[in-house]
């Protein structure tokens, strides 16, 4: 039809003329003209048909194969309609705050935000966080100021949180008592009336902005000593802001977009979300020359401690050589903030359904962590494995880095460790020193992958074994005899406080004086003496320079040891069998070390420092290394007290360590 | 009246006709343009210019992913075969002039690379890089597959596959991720509810109908038309393990879902057990493959892998199939050099043989040999004290790859044809007691050797 041009309304006199001549010429021929003239317009017609058929043809073709393109591809869950959140432009949220001996709740527009009414839990000052902007929770913290420092706790929280944020409290059963002027003034300073008369089984609620209104207070007094307040309901509005107010401005970068999505999300970080000069999210520490631990993952262990996790993992990426494309958080449990702690940092975090209880718990997410880091990085022959509790020391990966070829030849090793067991402030001297232990620290250590897939995997305990991962690695079922490698001054530091077995006092007693390294690219020295035979070489070498004690002399005294330094020294203490650990314990006490359960031995032997010379104790007979006591030394024995009380004791927080 | 009538709707008639012609024209402009897309301008003189537009678009592309320092190598099949062709030339002169546009102006209308998970990391500056330059970009999330087969994780979703779109030429960049058993897995490609599904035609694509596994490949720098670009090094045995590579994931839900109804045995013996098979099914894998000879697992292995992607603790031993036509005469030496004496010999190459070689510990290898038929395929089975024979019908399958105990190995691809074939609709519940003689659901009576052939078809040591 292309050739097929009639142009007749385009140009009309033309198409007059060219008309006339037709027709006149046709005249005669009357009934061919008619023929023509129908054939033109059944032409024309069926034209037109096609042509509609074609374009509605091309169009439905083209429409079907791109249909089809994808049809294969769809995802399976395509149907399932994800459901939207209605926007919510209200500017206004309703808040009601409850305060009680028993109960205390908080609801946001009719959402309970917090209830607590467990019985002997939760006691002390409730803390809620909202964002202004969103009113979504930002925090939630109880301060238990019944008890003391709790107030000081709360003061630096609150501090941490941002102006404009919204805070809400409640005290639940009791908050005064412990709560100190300086805490006081400060609720003071956030407009409370009452806080500074706040007293003893008083039920209070209040909500106000940071540096800004107050939007209600309630108050009751205890009438007497043995009785609380009445319980206080509190009901009050609260004015949205405009997100653009509740956010800092930073400049528009990829770390900041990170920053911006957590800090409205989450309060009580401090200076990471501070407007002006925020603390650096990325940290882009100096790499290791020859870092043999680049490609090795490492698995953070968390559960829902994110101030814990947060503080972790700064000190992880500010370790020299860290890899932080290997890091992988696995979070017990489905919780948000960690989630989130995570996503600050940009690393790659995996969370956990909880598996049963207790120990067991954590036990089954160590198994769980421990596998899928395997299988996420299929190449690696180790995992690193850390807890959120942990800080890591700047020489971590260097340490590692110059020790871990022992862990690949040395078949008679179980891990590298970096915590000493008995590196406390006092006993700990020299960075650059490693030893052989046989019992397993953990607190930031290497693991074999054919260790754990070969042994210790198929086994794992199972979720009804109430057992802790770290003592069931210590059994000698496990450990078949074979030695951890361990530093002289720890790689990591344990600051956690609250955990399943740990608290406060546990932790200042065992914990708090630990050394802990600051010292980048410390060169170790004889790593290759750590090897099995070599180490034996060593011991031997270093017992026959050690200068034998006074043995008549009370080894738990400060002049046991010369006021010398770096000097090598060795003792001899009573040790029927191998397992024989009367006098070590009480040894380990009087010298206030970890005696809860024996560390750090090597066949009868540990390795310490005392006033900076090297303290060597030989346990006498069982220790191969007891021909080198000379035959006029007695080796010491001391009785553990006659109360029967120790002896309760260890069981009970022997597996205290692990949290 | 009826003249000038008549000649008016001839008129009005011409004037349609005009009018569709003018549109129809536009409309196929317009389609062409949207097929093909925007003419782009001559630069290569010899060159048409949709040839040149795929040239400079992966010029283009492999310029945005050198800024990020990301080593992406083509695994383009149609590239790949043209290269192959002159393999020796490019390998030979790497860095040599080449006279015309071959390879990247070659009509198709993907370039498609790939790209190691482990070799890259940020990806927000490379999206914003790519969009200055012009690009638009799809990315395709999706689970991870290795952490699928744990218990109750949940990770982050990964990428699997990017599209970049320039003018009428897309780059598909296929996510390569290491897997257990020391192999390259890449995803499907699986569209979300909310993606863009006419951004490409997805069908066309060559990567992503099904998840693909690959051995780790050798790469190779090569200079092709004025392009650096990395290859396999061995570009046609890349294309012949891109023909089978389709991959299996392990049914991973279903087998936690058959360990709560059947808890798993977790006694000593079973984790022994299980130990000994995952070491034999390694040395058998190692073996055979040194021999290049195909085997998949079969039996009880092949449904421990179905059902609960483990080895079944009570099977006692570990099954593998080999089509007779793979069959090799080194295949029982090479097993005995490994340290797997022959237990016994069953059949001939010419009917129903079978192989049983002494793992560990009373663990046993049997290795069955599978004969195609136009509609099904056998293997056979021969009972030493009577010499009856035995015959087992499948369904006729094609092979897939999968992960199983940190290996690589193939199964049916119609696993579950074959499980049912074997096992019957009954395959989800545990039976202890077998019999291969009449347990399995598709054994038939298949008479007796001759006695004179006894000697040959029944060897036992």
């Amino acid at each position: 039809m292309d050739e097929w041009k009639p142009n007749p309304a385009v140009k009309p006199h033309k198409k007059r003329s060219w008309y006339l001549a037709w027709k006149y010429k046709l005249m005669n021929q009357r009934a061919l003209r008619k023929l023509c003239q129908t054939g033109a317009v059944l032409f024309l017609l069926v034209t037109v048909i096609v042509n509609i058929k074609l374009i509605l043809d091309t169009r439905r073709a083209a429409y079907e194969e791109e249909e089809e393109s994808a049809q294969d591809y769809d995802d399976e869950m395509l149907n399932v309609e994800v459901p939207r959140h209605p926007v919510n432009n209200k500017k206004v949220l309703d808040v009601e705050v409850y305060s009680s001996r028993s109960k205390v709740y908080v609801a946001v527009d009719g959402t309970t935000v917090l209830e607590d009414e467990a019985r002997e839990q939760g006691r002390g000052i409730h803390v809620i966080v909202l964002n202004q902007a969103t009113g979504h929770v930002m925090a939630k913290r109880v301060f238990d100021t019944y008890s003391p420092h709790e107030d000081e706790a709360m003061v630096l929280f609150l501090n941490m949180v941002a102006r404009g944020r919204i805070l809400i409290f409640t005290i639940k059963d009791e908050g005064s008592f412990h709560l100190k002027e300086t805490a006081k003034n400060v609720l003071k300073s956030l407009g409370s009336q009452v806080a500074p008369f706040l007293s003893w089984r008083d039920m209070w609620t209040f909500v106000g902005k940071k540096g800004g209104e107050v939007y209600g207070e309630k108050h009751a007094k205890s009438p007497a000593l043995s009785t609380w307040g009445d319980p206080v309901l509190l009901k009050t509005e609260v004015h949205l802001t405009s997100v653009e107010d509740a956010e800092c401005h930073w400049p528009d970068t990829e770390l900041n977009r990170r920053r911006k999505r957590f800090c409205s999300k989450v309060e009580g970080y401090g200076s990471v979300c501070s407007c002006k000069d925020p603390t650096p999210i990325e940290f882009n520490p100096d790499p290791l020359k020859d870092n043999k631990v680049f490609d090795v993952p490492v698995a953070v262990i968390a559960g829902n401690r994110p101030n814990y996790l947060y503080r972790m993992l700064r000190s992880l990426l500010s370790a020299q050589g860290v890899n932080p494309q290997m890091i992988t958080v696995f979070i017990d449990g489905y919780y948000e903030e960690p989630m989130d702690v995570v996503e600050l940092f940009g690393l790659s975090g995996i969370q956990h359904t909880p598996i049963s209880i207790k120990n067991a718990r954590v036990s089954q997410h160590y198994k769980a962590s421990l596998t899928a880091t395997f299988n996420l990085f299929p190449d690696a022959k180790f995992a690193v494995v850390l807890e959120e509790d942990l800080d890591i020391s700047v020489d971590f990966f260097s340490f590692l880095s110059q020790s871990i070829h022992l862990l690949e030849e040395d078949e008679s090793l179980y891990c590298i460790s970096a915590w000493n067991d008995q590196g406390y402030e006092h006993t700990a001297e020299d960075p650059s020193l490693l030893y052989r232990v046989e019992t397993m620290p953990g607190l930031g250590w290497v693991l074999r992958k054919s260790l754990y897939k070969d042994e210790l995997e198929p086994k794992w305990p199972t979720p009804e074994k109430l057992w802790d991962w770290d003592m069931w690695m210590r059994m000698p079922e496990q450990r078949k005899g074979r030695e951890c490698i361990i530093p002289d001054i720890s790689r990591s530091y344990h600051f956690g406080i609250v955990g399943l077995n740990m608290n406060g006092y546990f932790h200042e007693a065992y914990f708090k004086k630990h050394k802990f390294n600051t010292v980048p690219n410390v060169q170790l020295k004889n790593v290759e003496s750590l090897r099995k035979d070599n180490y034996e070489t060593e011991i031997h070498r270093l017992l026959g320079e050690a200068e034998v004690l006074d043995h008549s002399k009370n080894p738990c005294e400060d002049s046991f040891v010369p006021d010398t330094e770096g000097k090598v020294y060795v003792m001899f203490i009573r040790m029927e069998q191998e397992a024989d650990f009367t006098t070590w314990t009480q040894l380990a006490k009087c010298l206030h070390i970890w005696d809860l359960d024996v560390r750090g031995n090597h066949k009868g032997l540990w390795r310490l420092f005392r006033k900076k010379n090297h303290f060597l104790v030989v346990g006498v007979p069982a220790s191969p290394y007891s021909s080198k006591k000379p035959s006029s030394v007695t080796p010491i024995f001391m009785e553990p007290p006659a109360k029967e009380e120790g002896a309760v004791a260890v069981p009970a927080v022997a597996a205290a360590e692990q949290t | 009246m009826q003249k000038i009538n008549r000649n008016v709707v001839l008129a009005l008639l011409s004037l349609t006709s005009l009018v569709f012609l003018l549109f129809q024209l536009c409309y196929y402009k317009f389609y062409l343009s949207q097929k093909n897309g925007a003419a782009f301008s001559k630069v290569r003189g010899s060159q048409s210019g949709q040839d040149s537009t795929r040239w400079h678009v992966v010029r283009k592309f492999l310029g945005l992913i050198s800024s990020h320092n990301i080593p992406v190598y083509l695994i383009d099949p149609l590239i790949l075969g043209l290269i192959n062709k002159d393999i020796e030339q490019i390998r030979s002169s790497p860095d040599g002039p080449s006279p015309e546009c071959k390879y990247f102006c070659a009509p198709r209308d993907f370039t498609t690379f790939a790209l190691l998970d482990k070799t890259w990391k940020h990806e927000v500056g490379l999206f914003r890089t790519a969009e200055k330059m012009g690009f638009q970009w799809l990315k395709i999330i999706n689970k991870d597959p290795r952490l699928d087969g744990m218990d109750d994780l949940s990770g982050m979703e990964i990428p699997l596959h990017y599209i970049f779109k320039l003018a009428s030429h897309a780059i598909h960049l296929v996510v390569f991720y290491e897997r257990s058993g020391n192999f390259l897995w890449h995803g499907p490609l699986r569209l979300k509810q909310h993606m863009d599904r006419k951004f490409v035609p997805f069908r066309k694509l060559h990567f992503g109908r099904y998840p693909g596994a690959y051995e780790k490949p050798e790469l190779l720098l090569v200079s092709i038309d004025d392009l650096k670009v990395q290859i396999p090094k061995n570009p046609s045995s890349f294309l012949e393990e891109m023909s089978h590579s389709r991959f299996l994931e392990c049914r991973y839900r279903e087998a936690r879902a058959f360990f709560q109804l059947y808890p798993d045995d977790v006694s000593l013996d079973a984790v022994e057990f299980r130990k000994k098979a995952k070491s034999l099914l390694h040395l058998a894998a190692l073996t055979l493959n040194n021999l290049g000879v195909k085997f998949w697992l079969s039996s009880g292995t092949c449904l421990g892998w179905y059902r609960q992607c483990n080895v079944i603790p009570h099977s006692k031993d570990v099954d593998l199939g080999i089509f007779i036509r793979d069959y090799k005469a080194d295949i029982i030496p090479a097993f005995q050099k490994a340290g797997l004496p022959l237990k016994h010999k069953f059949g001939k190459v010419e009917d129903s043989l079978e192989l049983s070689f002494q793992g560990e510990d009373d663990v046993k290898l049997d290795i069955f040999f599978f004969y195609e038929e136009d509609d099904h395929i056998w293997n056979g089975g021969t009972q030493a004290k009577s010499g009856k024979k035995f015959k087992y019908l499948f369904p006729k399958f094609t092979l897939c790859w999968t992960e199983f105990v940190e290996l690589k190995v193939h199964v049916p691809c119609e696993t579950l044809q074959y499980v049912e074939a074997n096992y019957g609709p009954e395959w989800k519940v545990p039976v202890k007691t077998w019999d291969w003689k009449s347990s399995p659901f598709n054994v038939q009576d298949n008479g007796v050797w001759p006695i004179d052939e006894w000697d040959n078809v029944i060897q036992i040591y």
